[in-house]
């Protein structure tokens, strides 16, 4: 039925220009149904329905296990790094060369120059006389194999006889090699962020028979550098609810190649399957069957790199190779290639890309060609070839500037006229019988472009129910796997099916495993980190009992599958399989099981792999016990995954209170003893805000279990447990994993650092003899004490300890004997810059005007408190000011007195306290709200003035309370462990509190422009805090400590002005709050 | 400013069609070899606010929630995600309403619990936040209502979709605008089909003013938007139908002709499809009829149509004409889909025992098979097919295999029977 084309396709304008200039977002076929078309009912009156080119419902499928499987147990592997080589290290590549390969860097000069030369020092066989001593440098040179300090071995000499003779020595000049050796070097780094080589993936899947499709041969390559084409006989095991695995028991061959496997490409016709394999500079092809060995039949050696192959699937043993020169050869096996296109550009523009790609289509002798520019249809029986286009990034097909053919594929498969292209954005279905124009277009919403694909051929409308046809979408750095699902494209115009969905990553497996130790970790992650390099699918057709497995291989070697079932309706009541099976393999477990035991006969023996030993493996490795089994719970629950935000707010939170006791610490400017309790008091305000914060977080929790349970018991439904034969299959591989990375890190010791021997430097020479006979006399003494029941005291030891001479400590300076200027000086600017600069200001007169300010203010607020003390109405307005009325006295020592007598008045407001409760009652609500403040604070700064920031950030939040909950969901769960020992602390910090009763000490560091802005203050801040240990009132105890804390930034004078600022900011932002307070009351 | 600003605000032109994007620069990316990678909705820049950060990961989890297929989550993290419609210093703000606009949609199409109250809130209100994707957003929004049956509201949508004016329209505007208006028409052309079939006696009473109107109204957009180079099959066709019941031949032939063989559009098979089906209804002379056929002949090689062609060409006396029909059933037999239908076989059994009465028809056969004679045996005449064919159709087997001597007289073909016996006993 492929020869039908639909009758009506989807509406849509045409115009083949270059792409559209204006960038799109990427999401910009979401949630959109792109076109609608009508068809006409049977009926005759208004039986018209519509159709959609993007239908949202398409099959479900879902994940059997949450992780994806290890296939075959690790072996061997080369893990490239993750990270790109820096192409400006190449100095550091030379350096390495000029070491390890010195012959070839240096030889021929060194063989002409090395008569001249002695290296052998002291040896009495001198051949020359005028031959140069080179023993010291010898020494230097020995020094080389170690890693030595920079700084303390200088290379003097050796730098000398560089300026002498570099531009002599060396085999290939180093601007040279520096050059070629960067130019290398970017070139690695776009391989491994773009390997293009591998375009098509090296992982390949044949079912022996078309009806049974689950029993096949996988093609994969094995040995570190993938050089080893292996045919291995698998069979997929599945029952729907039981156990699924992939049997890797059977038989296997292999063949050593002579470069790594790019692409593995096949067909199969009837019975014969063809294989065609192709590496950088080999192209080969096998041909074997099910009852045939795999036969290699022919392989050739390309001149250029070559970037295709693809075997035919209508004529066996006819293969197309493409090469970075620009042709295209078909080549009929056995009888040689013709050459059918050579393109020495790119297609339609200049893409600057010699990539190039070939595809057979549904007519034996009409190609594909594509760069990555477009692809074009090639009639290859007319000479000179001529070309239709097929696909052009163009604005036809709606591209976006930038966009480039990634990839091409001919699903023969599942439709004999469909090609799928891909781009680094989008992936088309393209009708060769309609060109140009895309039936179908996804955007995929990959990280990195997909490198390979799979087709899995839907069934056309046989039976009830018409089965999607799915597209494997592989990239390669990112490893993901996109599932992309579409109808029609017969009788019907081509529609997608449902969403795009990502299947699972290697990468992301660890996460849902048993916990590893650190370092085993960090090895597990580099290798399942590593780059895909392939994908296949095996596909279960019978009945009801449809399954999907795909596999997938990275360039480590490994091989993972995942198996996929259809999503059954009443699948949430059912119990996951998994859960089942967990009791089924329950004593299975205990056993050792062999992820793949397979006989490998190969044609070349391969070496046998190291066994583990299961008994040493249990307390070695760390496997999953049934403690962790029963603790795993929902794979992916925010707290899994904590997002950064929540991050800083465990992380940023100790250090800033530490910090916070740093400055403390520094806020010391005298000797005064009072002032150093106070510094005292000051820490333990900011540990009373830390349980301030608490208590606020406490006082959230509310909401906070509100949405824990929503989340969970969403969660919690769907996915599934892992089962007990995944989790022994994951153990077993980790374990050799780490067998076989520790037996190389044995091997691949890097060079040891260059050490001194020490043992003789830090001995005293006498006492080393007598240690022994001193120690035997203590002995001796001890004993004779015990038998006399008598203390071993100092006098008792007949060999008495020497006591060590005690250098006497200079006597202690009396400042206050010393009291002429001079001395007063100095002792000031012993107490820091701040101190000795206060000092000259007292002495010059400076600050005359501010004091007798400071003293009229002082008097002024003595009357105001007396008058609002009468007015207990105006107590609230206290609020605003209570904490910030006091001014910054720091530089007068003189004065502090002052703030003393404040408390004092202030404390004769206590009758006021009472109305105070009530206005603090009925601000809880608001306080609530405003503790989350936290949550946001996504930069933790540790300066001071970024502090009162935060605190506006979260009040500001407080309007959209919707973001708090969810934000602070899975802080929450961080949280709680945290709380139980917090509450413990809480205890002891209340009875600090008690000892707070006199905050003047943090109050006098406020500067005076405050007072004039304010209003005048009425109560002071102890009595706040007389009724903060009644009701939660984190806040207040959060912005006490952020005072304080720009207070005590304020010690410095460069940072006067900052907090000035920042607590002005502060007390503003404090502001509509209290007011709204008051509006209340 | 922004990552979203560069990913979604509006860039210069570009200067040169043949470059890398801007991204691929700005990466530090000095080879070209390179596509731009990482088209991820979101990218992290040197500089961004708190504010910006959190929402940049918002819409990651998003991303990955949706990918997943995880709705509910998604629903969740899309509950906080139009803050950053609060964003001051965010210029594009209209891409990111439009991104907005979609996720939420795309996330209401897969939820267990929308309703379409939901959706009718969420086309609405994103609809009227913005001039640029007002249009596309009603475009969309008539679909929805069309997909779920309400054809006179969605109707109601783009007549006032129509009518919306908004000052100085871009290029993407004016096409929706048109793609608009020619949705109303067909819709009033379903209403038109309707008011047919219920009054069929006597379609030009005056009782049926209304199926007239309805006929102008839609005939006006129709005509215009088959102007534009596209895709108009379901345009076209409507309007040919309401053409035909008119009787207006010359319009209808006009606007069919037009839309086969104008250069601008693309090549449609399918409008060479309708022009032909339009001239089998009204009779025209078989020479017309292969003058289509002959040109989709060209274009579509394997398309079903051409057993017609071949059929016709049999039925002129012309003796080049059944070489031509040889010619197109071979090329049909080329492709994958037709290779085992018997129709197609028979047909070619048919040209070539009309053949055979000519003289030197050997020769003309092996002329056309000349270009195959190297992989048309492997195609079509192997044992494996010889047995496939046995065991699945043996009549086809019988056809093909009287077939395969006339074809490739040549070559020892090993499609028989005998062999196959042998090959199954093996």
């Amino acid at each position: 039925m492929d020869y039908k084309f639909p009758e009506q396709l989807f509406p849509s304008f045409y115009s083949c220009g270059p792409p559209d200039p204006v960038p799109r977002y990427c999401a910009r076929s979401w949630g959109s149904y792109d076109r609608v078309r009508p068809q006409a009912g049977s009926g005759p009156n208004s039986s018209w329905t519509f159709t959609s080119r993007h239908q949202p419902r398409g099959e479900s499928w879902r994940h059997v296990e949450s992780v994806p499987v290890p296939l075959l147990s690790p072996r061997n592997a080369f893990v490239w790094p993750l990270k790109p080589p820096n192409p400006e290290d190449f100095t550091k590549h030379m350096e390495n060369f000029y070491v390890d390969h010195c012959f070839h860097a240096f030889g021929c000069m060194s063989e002409l120059l090395g008569e001249n030369f002695d290296f052998n020092g002291n040896s009495k066989s001198r051949y020359r006389k005028d031959s140069v001593l080179m023993g010291r440098v010898n020494n230097d040179l020995h020094r080389l194999d170690f890693k030595v300090c920079q700084q303390s071995y200088k290379w003097t000499r050796m730098k000398r006889y560089a300026g002498l003779m570099s531009d002599v020595l060396h085999e290939v000049p180093p601007q040279l090699l520096g050059s070629l050796l960067h130019e290398e070097l970017t070139d690695q780094t776009d391989r491994l962020l773009f390997p293009e080589a591998n375009t098509g993936g090296a992982l390949a899947f044949i079912p022996f028979k078309q009806s049974d499709s689950q029993h096949g041969c996988l093609l994969y390559p094995g040995n570190p550098g993938l050089d080893l084409l292996t045919f291995h006989q698998v069979a997929l095991q599945h029952q729907r609810g039981g156990s699924s695995s992939v049997d890797t028991s059977r038989s296997s061959f292999s063949f050593q190649l002579k470069g790594s496997i790019r692409q593995i490409s096949c067909s199969s016709l009837l019975t014969q399957c063809c294989v065609g394999v192709r590496s950088n500079y080999f192209c080969g092809v096998w041909r074997f069957s099910e009852t045939n060995e795999p036969r290699l039949l022919q392989v050739v050696k390309t001149a250029e790199v070559s970037t295709c192959i693809n075997v035919s699937p209508h004529v066996l043993g006819e293969v197309l190779v493409a090469s970075e020169s620009g042709a295209v050869k078909l080549w009929t096996v056995g009888r040689g290639m013709q050459k059918v296109r050579t393109e020495e550009s790119n297609l339609y523009f200049n893409a600057k890309s010699p990539w190039r790609w070939c595809e057979f289509s549904a007519h034996p002798r009409v190609m594909l060609y594509a760069d990555r520019t477009g692809a074009e249809l090639t009639d290859i029986r007319v000479n000179p070839v001529s070309g239709h286009t097929l696909f052009r990034i163009s604005s036809a097909s709606e591209c976006r500037s930038g966009e480039r053919l990634i990839l091409s594929k001919y699903l023969g498969d599942a439709h004999s006229f469909h090609h799928l292209i891909t781009t680094q954005y989008s992936a088309y279905i393209m009708d060769e019988r309609f060109p140009c124009v895309p039936m179908l277009k996804w955007d995929h919403m990959m990280e990195s472009p997909p490198m390979s694909c799979h087709i899995v051929a839907g069934s056309a409308s046989s039976g009830s129910e018409e089965r999607t046809t799915k597209v494997l979408l592989g990239s390669n750095v990112s490893q993901e796997i996109t599932m992309l699902q579409y109808s029609g494209g017969r009788a019907e115009a081509c529609s997608s099916r449902g969403h795009p969905q990502a299947l699972l990553r290697p990468r992301e497996s660890l996460k849902h495993l048993p916990a590893q130790i650190p370092h085993r970790l960090e090895t597990a992650t580099d290798r399942l980190s590593s780059p895909a390099a392939g994908l296949t699918c095996i596909q279960k057709k019978s009945g009801d009992d449809d399954c999907l497995c795909v596999l997938q291989l990275t360039t480590a070697g490994d091989i993972f599958y995942q198996i996929l079932e259809p999503e059954q309706p009443n699948a949430d009541t059912c119990k996951p399989p998994a859960a089942e099976d967990e009791h089924l393999h329950q004593p299975a477990a205990t056993e050792p099981l062999q992820p793949a035991s397979s006989e490998t006969k190969t044609a070349k023996q391969l070496p046998p792999e190291p066994d583990v030993s299961e008994t040493s493996s249990d307390e070695d490795v760390v496997g999953p016990t049934q403690n962790v089994m029963t603790q795993r719970v929902v794979p992916e629950t925010p707290e899994r995954n904590p997002t950064p935000s929540m991050d800083s707010e465990d992380s940023e939170f100790e250090p800033q209170s530490r910090f916070l006791k740093r400055l403390a610490l520094q806020v010391v400017v005298n000797d005064d003893p009072e002032l150093d309790r106070g510094s005292d008091l000051d820490t333990s305000v900011t540990e009373s805000g830390n349980v301030a914060e608490d208590v606020a977080q406490d006082a959230v929790e509310p909401n906070n279990v509100q949405e824990t349970v929503n989340v969970l018991s969403r969660t919690v439904a769907s996915p599934v447990k892992l089962s007990s034969t995944t989790l022994v299959t994951w153990k077993h591989w980790l374990q050799k994993l780490m067998h076989i990375s520790s037996d190389k890190k044995k091997r691949s010791d890097s060079s040891p650092y260059f050490k001194i021997q020490t043992e003789g430097l830090l001995q005293l020479p006498d006492e080393c003899a007598s240690e022994k006979e001193h120690v035997r006399s203590l002995r001796r003494d001890l004993k004779s004490c015990m038998s006399r029941r008598s203390l071993l005291v100092h006098g008792d030891t007949s060999t008495p300890f020497r006591t060590p001479d005690v250098v006497p400590l200079p006597s202690q300076v009396d400042t206050e004997a010393w009291t002429d200027r001079l001395n007063q000086r100095l002792t000031a600017s012993w107490q820091g810059e701040e101190a000795w600069r206060s000092w000259w200001k007292e002495e010059l007169g400076m600050n005359r005007e501010e004091k007798m300010h400071a003293l009229r203010r002082k008097r002024r607020r003595q009357k105001e408190a007396k008058r609002a003390a009468g007015d207990r109405l105006k107590l609230t307005g206290s609020f605003t000011s209570s904490v910030s009325y006091q001014s910054g006295l720091d530089d007068f020592s003189d004065l502090s007195g002052w703030s003393s007598a404040t408390s004092q008045s202030a404390w004769s407001d206590w009758e006021g306290r009472q109305v105070l409760s009530q206005v603090l009652s009925q601000e809880e609500d608001v306080l609530e709200y405003a503790a989350p403040s936290t949550v946001q604070n996504d930069t933790p700064t540790p300066t001071p003035t970024a502090t009162p920031q935060r605190l506006r950030d979260g009040r500001g939040d407080r309007q959209t309370p919707s973001k708090l909950n969810t934000f602070s969901v899975p802080q929450k769960q961080t949280q709680t462990s945290q709380r139980r020992n917090k509450r413990s602390a809480d205890g002891y910090l209340s009875s600090l509190f008690a000892q707070q009763d006199n905050p003047s000490q943090h109050d006098c560091y406020y500067l005076d422009e405050e007072i004039t802005t304010n209003p005048p203050p009425v109560a002071s801040t102890s009595s706040q805090f007389r009724n903060s240990q009644s009701v939660p009132m984190g806040s207040f105890r959060a912005d006490l400590s952020q005072d304080f804390f720009s207070a005590s930034g304020s010690s410095q004078s460069q940072f006067i002005s900052q907090s000035s600022q920042s607590r002005w900011g502060s007390s503003q932002a404090s502001q509509p709050k209290k007011k709204k307070s008051r509006m209340g009351f | 400013m922004d990552d979203l600003d560069r990913e979604l605000g509006p860039h210069g032109p570009v200067e040169d069609y043949n470059d890398f994007s801007d991204d691929n620069v700005s990466k530090g990316g000095t080879n070209l070899k390179r596509p731009n990678v990482n088209p991820a909705m979101c990218k992290e820049t040197p500089r961004e606010t708190g504010f910006h950060r959190s929402t940049r990961i918002c819409l990651e989890q998003i991303r990955e929630a949706v990918l997943h297929h995880k709705w509910q989550e998604a629903a969740e993290y899309m509950a906080c995600y139009p803050q950053l419609l609060e964003d001051t210093c965010l210029p594009p703000a209209q891409q990111n309403k439009e991104l907005l606009w979609r996720i939420s949609t795309n996330i209401l199409h897969h939820h267990p619990n929308s309703t379409m109250e939901d959706y009718n809130n969420i086309y609405e209100r994103m609809k009227h936040s913005g001039v640029r994707h007002h249009l596309m957003i009603c475009l969309e929004h008539s679909f929805h209502l069309l997909l779920h049956g309400q054809n006179e509201d969605a109707k109601w949508q783009l007549s006032s979709a129509e009518s919306w004016r908004h000052g100085k329209e871009s290029a993407a505007q004016h096409q929706r605008a048109e793609l608009i208006s020619a949705y109303r028409s067909l819709l009033d052309y379903v209403i038109w089909c309707d008011k047919r079939f219920s009054n069929s006696d006597n379609y030009f009473d005056s009782d049926n003013q209304g199926m007239h109107d309805h006929f102008r109204q839609a005939s006006l957009n129709l005509k215009e938007i088959l102007k534009k180079p596209g895709v108009w099959d379901p345009f076209i066709l409507s309007y040919v139908d309401m053409l035909e019941l008119y009787d207006d031949h010359e319009e209808a032939l006009k606007v069919l002709n037009d839309y086969a063989y104008n250069n601008n559009f693309p090549p449609n098979p399918n409008a060479h499809v309708y022009l032909y089906q339009y001239l089998k209804r009204h009779d025209a002379s078989e020479k017309n009829l292969m003058r289509v056929l002959k040109i989709l002949h060209v274009l579509v090689p394997s398309h079903e149509l051409m057993l017609d062609y071949s059929t016709l060409l049999l039925n002129s006396e012309n003796k080049t004409d059944i070489q031509k029909a040889l010619g197109i059933i071979l090329d049909m037999l080329d492709f994958t889909c037709w290779r085992t239908n018997m129709d197609v076989w028979k047909c070619l059994k048919t040209v070539i025992q009309r053949l055979e009465i000519q003289e030197d028809w050997e020769n003309v056969v092996c002329e056309k098979m000349a270009l195959r004679e190297d992989w048309w045996p492997a195609l079509h005449f192997t044992s494996f097919h010889a047995s496939k064919d046995l065991e699945e159709n043996p009549e086809l087997w019988k056809v093909k295999a009287s077939l395969a001597k006339v074809l490739c007289p040549k070559q020892a073909l090993k499609y028989t029977a005998d062999r196959v016996t042998n090959g199954k006993r093996t």
